[in-house]
């Protein structure tokens, strides 16, 4: 079970928290073609190890989270607002 | 007396309070403090069950939750529980239990055939007959294999009140697990740093193997003393910890005393989730048996558990104990049924010498050293065994009992569980896992660190480092006053079986031999999971705990691989059996799911609603108990022809705020809200991103920045997510404010041709002319005294308004419409009418919301923005979800008036009536047009308009011609909504 | 109030409650208007009181606001006046039913269903936050006069009924209403 860091509420149960996907892919704007907003939909990578992903927190503060975690061993190493981005030395593998 | 086997006085039993009990109907006596087993054994009792294939008699060999072999029926006030172990379980007055798996007695088991035939019936033998033609094994095998084979039986049996059960939530910064002298000494250091602990044991009484060694007690005491002086400390007896679930989870099952059963409503199980920044497994180690022929007759016992009965419980395993070693710590058993004047007829070792071996032969016990067991002499209980001698010669020795031991492997499930991987180590012949940091430690035997002193020091070094992690300095304990030395012992040396002919069992519970693992390996399951597989070797309820490594040594020495490269099964979760009620804890039956309720339930509740579960609400159905479509037409009509009210406070709502407001909802909405006026309301669509229809509902502009949305009752919670999601995911720029206000306000909506002079009547201050307050108009108003707002629109057909006013002033506006609409016959009506007036005008819900539909296909193409990005709006677009031969909605009206619709009846051509076409959504006898009226999807549907097709309902037999019409079956030019 | 030794008392608290919820970089101006006039702002996760009237924080740039009971909308209207422009202001008087639960036992009553820690050290005097429990959303606050619960009105029996039936076995007493006033005793920010 997980039991994420939200930077509002402190570490709560996963069961508090809605999955949203994959955080690493913005949507596309107007002008992007039928085969981006296919892709934003429907593509979907299924890495082995850290994964950039969506959790809304709609138990707690109903806020939107940015987690990193690593998708074979669940652990956890970084949760920020969806403005903000792992610091660039931890993102190398 | 309690039992000719209760020789002395133990640690646990009260020799002041006997207790009566039955076991296959005889009369026994035990003492408060027993469990079932050491009761039995006390009187002797050591043909306790039948095993699960062969049949073959089956004894108590273990003290613990380890147990294989001793499991039995509870019969109690409430019926039949099967599977309980009777080594774990407390005696208490009038307990009933009886033996499992024999037919028709235990004594004489005619099944026990299976054990001749066990030629017939190999490993694999389920595998196998999988294979066989299926009527074979719905016929021949599973009947037979259900009646020979299976553990205890279960009774259905349904009672009205659900068991009570409770699941809770415990936060600790360190869970230690078990309280033996590893776990007592870390929880003493750990609490004295000031940090939370949380000490959990399975056992009723504190203190592991302190408990079988008199020597200790004056430390127990003492440290247990200290212990319950912390305030940061607390002590769980009688818990299990069932399983690791990562992130500083786990999942542990308290057993509850007496006393505290009685004051939780009779409650037996408590599931405690326990989040712990840390954990210390001070889990121990469990003993293993040694495989040889015969190690399964009754009278066969691990010597660590012969010595827990007897420290425990002061119970005797038998009078005449034989022995079978190959280490020094279990020959502590000798040593103390010696002191307790029951001589042992003589040890086995297969070691050639010891230390402990000297220590027996001083106290004139026979130690046969370098010599095997290699033939148990009696089948429902031990006379003798047959030794065999380094030089192959053979002796025969009369005794009533065989004690074993093949060693101690450390508890390692909860660290693998952990992610840890396993450490193989010579010098105890077992494996070992640490938990990776920071999870946690391991301490004491659980480590492989043997030795009760050894394992108190260790448990407290293990602390004082994850003290220091946790940023605490934990004082110096040395593991306390006082505390005992450990005795010299030779080392063991690995000694797993004896091979000579007749069963040597690894898996007592599933009775699985050293050869059916060989078997397995010949067979190609070389892999030790392939092998458990093959054999269901380590399954069920002891998990293999105390032969899973001698399995794993025999598949090791056939494929010729070291053991520590072959490895242990994967444990996983349960680490004990655990009742599923216990699992579920209190949400179950009436409080499965939480039950909503509007602000008026109680005025519904009074007038007689029948109510119906929709998601969680309880919503009014009809306002009638009697059944049939009556009731409903009435509502109905009084709508078409006077007026109604009925209670909407289910749908989703939604206080948008914010400069940015129009914008995000020209984002979320297909169709514009941007050019809205104030004080005006306006129908929209919101699609999913992949262009399917998503919800619907109406929207009233009640400032410049300030929207109200409403939802489907369905997809309120879903919309809210929605909306935040992409309000903080791709519009991050907007500066909106999103407020769930669906419990604030209660809405009503008044509908039919008198509405407005209703309500005129309850409204102050609001002109309500067609021209001051036309269709879709939304202002706010005082309401029966009440600020509110109210709003001009239709679900229904007819002249509509929708007014909202505070949840708890619902009643009081409620009533005075109610009383303003008397003279004009005003009736409230449920959802059922509400569903026959929205079905006649065309309306759709969530039967025709149903997530595979688009605008196009229930006709709302128009209301699609064609300038400005929106969600769906790309995917939307995709040439095939334009294809005409889709779904699209239409009305549907049986040809013959007299024939009825029914909702999922599939639309055929009367020339190809095996090919659907399409199938009706929603249908409801009319009020306004004869007969029946249907909502249906139509594969090119709107081509079909003025058509015939057939409706079939295959599961009623029913074939209906049917008239495919227009979906606006009434008023379709709107003039009663804006009348 | 009478009970065995621990008990739980139960309470109903009627009370106003408003929301107000800051538009974007415009939490200190909210915060300036509200302390014109007279309202403390909660810290995040924390409540405050000032004049006999409370206010907690449980979302990050909220507020919710509890008055004594006024007419229907009377009290929302006030707030709105005061943070015009600055925030949303949402009456969601109808919207939470609170309830004052007190006793040294209530921690361990709660347990049965609610995930957070809320042990003295913890979850102390002063602290609030939002959660799931016995599946409905609730808000709690640890407060000097007991712990304050907030949770939607339309599933509020559903959580009473559990409350009550789950303190059973440590003794409950239903009290009189709790007033706002009473709630802010000696609660400080
Ligand atoms: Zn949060």
């Amino acid at each position: 079970m997980l039991r994420i860091p939200c930077p509002w509420c402190g570490t709560r149960d996963e069961a508090e928290f809605r999955y949203h996907g994959d955080a690493t892919r913005p949507r596309p704007t107007a002008a992007d073609t039928l085969a981006d907003f296919s892709r934003y939909t429907y593509g979907r990578d299924n890495p082995l190890g850290w994964h950039l992903e969506w959790w809304l927190h709609v138990g707690g503060c109903r806020r939107l989270l940015k987690v990193e975690r690593h998708t074979l061993s669940h652990e956890i190493r970084w949760v920020g607002t969806p403005e903000a981005s792992p610091a660039p030395e931890v993102q190398a593998p | 007396m309690t039992g000719p086997a209760r020789i002395a006085q133990g640690l646990l039993t009260d020799p002041a309070r006997p207790l009566a009990f039955r076991f296959d109907g005889s009369e026994m006596r035990g003492l408060a403090g027993d469990t079932l087993a050491s009761a039995l054994l006390a009187n002797g009792r050591r043909l306790v069950g039948r095993s699960f294939k062969y049949h073959r008699p089956r004894g108590i060999v273990t003290a613990g939750c380890e147990e294989p072999c001793a499991l039995v029926d509870l019969i109690g006030a409430a019926g039949r529980e099967p599977n309980q172990l009777a080594t774990t379980l407390a005696l208490h007055e009038g307990l009933v239990a009886v033996s499992q798996n024999r037919w028709p007695s235990l004594e004489l088991d005619v099944l026990a055939v299976n054990d001749l035939l066990g030629r017939f019936l190999p490993a694999g033998f389920y595998y196998k007959t999988f294979m066989a033609p299926g009527w074979a094994w719905e016929r021949l095998y599973e009947p037979l294999i259900r009646r020979a084979a299976g553990l205890g039986k279960l009774a259905a049996r349904v009672t009205e009140h659900a068991a009570p059960a409770e699941i809770v939530h415990d936060h600790a910064d360190v869970l230690v697990v078990g309280a033996g002298s590893a776990g007592l000494a870390a929880a003493a250091v750990l609490g004295t740093a000031g940090l939370r602990v949380l000490l959990a044991d399975q056992d009723v009484m504190p203190g592991g193997g302190t408990l079988l060694d008199p020597r200790w007690s004056g430390w127990r005491e003492e440290i247990c003393r200290r212990i319950a002086a912390l305030p940061t400390v607390r002590r769980l007896a009688r818990t299990t910890v069932l399983g690791a679930y990562g992130h500083g989870v786990f999942g542990t099952l308290e057993a509850l005393a007496p006393q505290e059963r009685a004051r939780f409503g009779g409650l037996r199980e408590r599931l405690r989730v326990v989040r712990a920044r840390r954990v210390l497994l001070a889990c121990g180690a469990g003993e293993r048996l040694i495989a040889f022929p015969g190690n399964d007759v009754p009278g066969v016992m691990l010597a660590g558990a012969a010595l827990g009965y007897l420290r425990r419980y002061g119970v005797a395993a038998g009078l005449k104990p034989v022995f079978f070693l190959n280490n020094d710590e279990a020959y502590e058993t000798v040593f103390a049924l010696a002191e307790a004047r029951v001589l042992a007829a003589a040890v086995i070792d297969p070691r050639p010498s010891g230390r402990a071996a000297a220590r027996a032969q001083e106290a004139g016990i026979e130690v046969i050293a370098g010599a095997v067991v290699c033939r148990v002499r009696g089948r429902r209980g031990v006379r003798g065994v047959r030794v065999m001698g380094a030089n192959g010669s053979t002796r025969r020795l009369d005794a009533d009992c065989l004690l074993m031991s093949g060693g101690h492997s450390p508890a390692t499930s909860l660290a693998c569980q952990l992610g840890a991987r396993l450490e193989w180590h010579e010098r105890i012949a077992a494996f070992t896992a640490e938990p990776p940091s920071p999870a946690g430690r391991a301490a004491g035997a659980a480590r492989g660190v043997y030795g009760l002193a050894a394992a108190a020091l260790d448990g407290e070094t293990a602390a004082r480092a994850l003290a220091a992690e946790l940023g605490r300095t934990a004082p110096l304990l040395a593991a306390g006053p006082g505390l005992p030395s450990d005795p010299d012992a030779t080392p063991l040396v690995p000694f797993w079986e004896v091979r000579a002919p007749g069963k040597a069992f690894v898996d007592l519970q599933n009775d699985v031999t050293a050869d059916d693992v060989r078997l397995a390996c010949r067979e190609g399951y070389e892999h030790v999971e392939h092998m458990k597989r093959f054999t269901t070797c380590a399954m069920a309820t002891d998990q293999g705990r105390i032969g899973g490594l001698v399995a794993a040594a025999v598949l090791a020495h056939a494929r010729g691989a070291p053991l520590a490269e072959v490895g242990q099964v994967k444990p996983r979760p349960f680490l004990e059996p655990v009742p599923f009620a216990a699992l579920a804890g209190g949400e179950v039956r009436g409080h499965y799911k939480p039950k909503r309720r509007v602000p008026l339930h109680d005025w519904h509740e009074r007038a007689g609603a029948t109510f119906v579960n929709t998601g969680l609400w309880l919503r009014p159905l009809v306002y009638s108990r009697a059944a049939g479509w009556e009731p409903v037409l009435e509502e109905a009509r009084a709508v078409r022809r006077a007026a109604g009210i009925t209670d909407v406070s289910t749908l989703g709502k939604i206080d948008v705020q914010g400069p940015d407001a129009a914008r995000f909802l020209d984002f979320v909405y297909a169709n514009t809200f941007s050019t809205l006026a104030v004080g005006r309301a306006r129908y929209g669509i919101m699609l999913r991103e992949d262009g399917m229809l998503f919800d619907d509902g109406t929207t009233s502009r009640l400032g410049a920045t300030h929207f109200l949305v409403t939802t489907t009752t369905a997809n309120s919670a879903a919309v809210l997510e929605h909306l935040e999601f992409h309000l903080q995911a791709v519009c991050r720029e907007l500066d909106v404010v999103l407020t769930d206000v669906g419990d604030q306000w209660a809405q009503f909506a008044v509908a039919g041709p008198r509405a407005r002079e209703v309500i005129a009547s309850v409204v102050e201050g609001l002109d309500l002319t067609n021209a001051a307050f036309p269709f879709m108009a939304a202002a706010e108003a005082r309401i029966a005294g009440i600020s509110g707002r109210l709003f001009r629109i239709s679900f229904s057909g007819e002249l509509a308004y929708e007014l909202a006013v505070p949840a708890r002033t619902a009643p009081v506006a409620w009533q005075a419409v109610l009383a303003a609409g008397s003279r004009y016959g005003i009736r409230p009506y449920g959802l059922d009418a509400l569903n026959t007036l929205r079905i006649e005008k065309g309306h759709v819900t969530t039967a025709e919301l149903n997530g595979n539909t688009t605008a196009d296909d229930l006709g709302f193409q128009r209301m699609l923005k064609k300038s400005g990005d929106f969600i769906g709006r790309a995917l939307g677009a995709r040439p095939g979800l334009a294809a005409t031969d889709r779904l699209q909605l239409v009305g549907v009206r049986p040809v013959d008036r007299a024939r009825r619709l029914r909702n999922g009846m599939h639309l055929v051509a009367p020339e190809s009536p095996r090919t659907s076409l399409g199938y009706v959504t929603s249908s409801t006898p009319s009020v306004e047009l004869e007969g029946w009226v249907g909502l249906a999807l139509l594969a090119g549907g709107r081509q079909r308009i003025g058509t015939r097709l057939l409706g079939t309902s295959p599961i009623h037999g029913e074939r209906t011609e049917l008239e495919v019409v227009s979906p606006h079956m009434l008023d379709a030019e709107n003039t009663r909504v804006r009348s | 109030m009478s009970g065995p030794e621990g008990a739980i008392t139960l309470a109903s608290c009627p009370a106003d409650i408003v929301e107000l919820a800051a538009f974007r970089a415009r939490a200190s101006d909210l915060a300036r208007l509200a302390a014109a006039q007279d309202f403390a702002l909660a810290a995040g996760g924390g409540t405050a009181a000032r004049a006999g009237r409370l206010s907690l924080s449980v979302r990050p740039d909220r507020w919710l606001l509890l008055t004594t009971p006024a007419a229907p909308g009377e009290s929302a209207a006030l707030r709105r006046e005061m943070c015009r422009g600055c925030g949303a202001v949402v009456d969601l008087s109808s919207a939470l039913v609170a309830f004052l639960l007190a006793g040294t036992a209530v921690p361990e009553m709660l347990a049965r269903a609610c995930r957070l820690d809320l042990e003295g050290r913890a979850f102390p005097k002063g602290c609030a936050a939002a959660t799931i429990m016995v599946q409905v959303p609730a808000i709690l606050a640890r407060l000097s006069a007991g712990m304050l619960l907030l949770t939607p009105a339309t599933t509020a029996r559903h959580l009473r009924e559990w409350l009550v039936e789950t303190s059973q076995p440590f003794g409950l007493a239903l009290a009189p209403d709790a007033t706002v006033s009473a709630l802010c005793g000696e609660s400080q920010t």
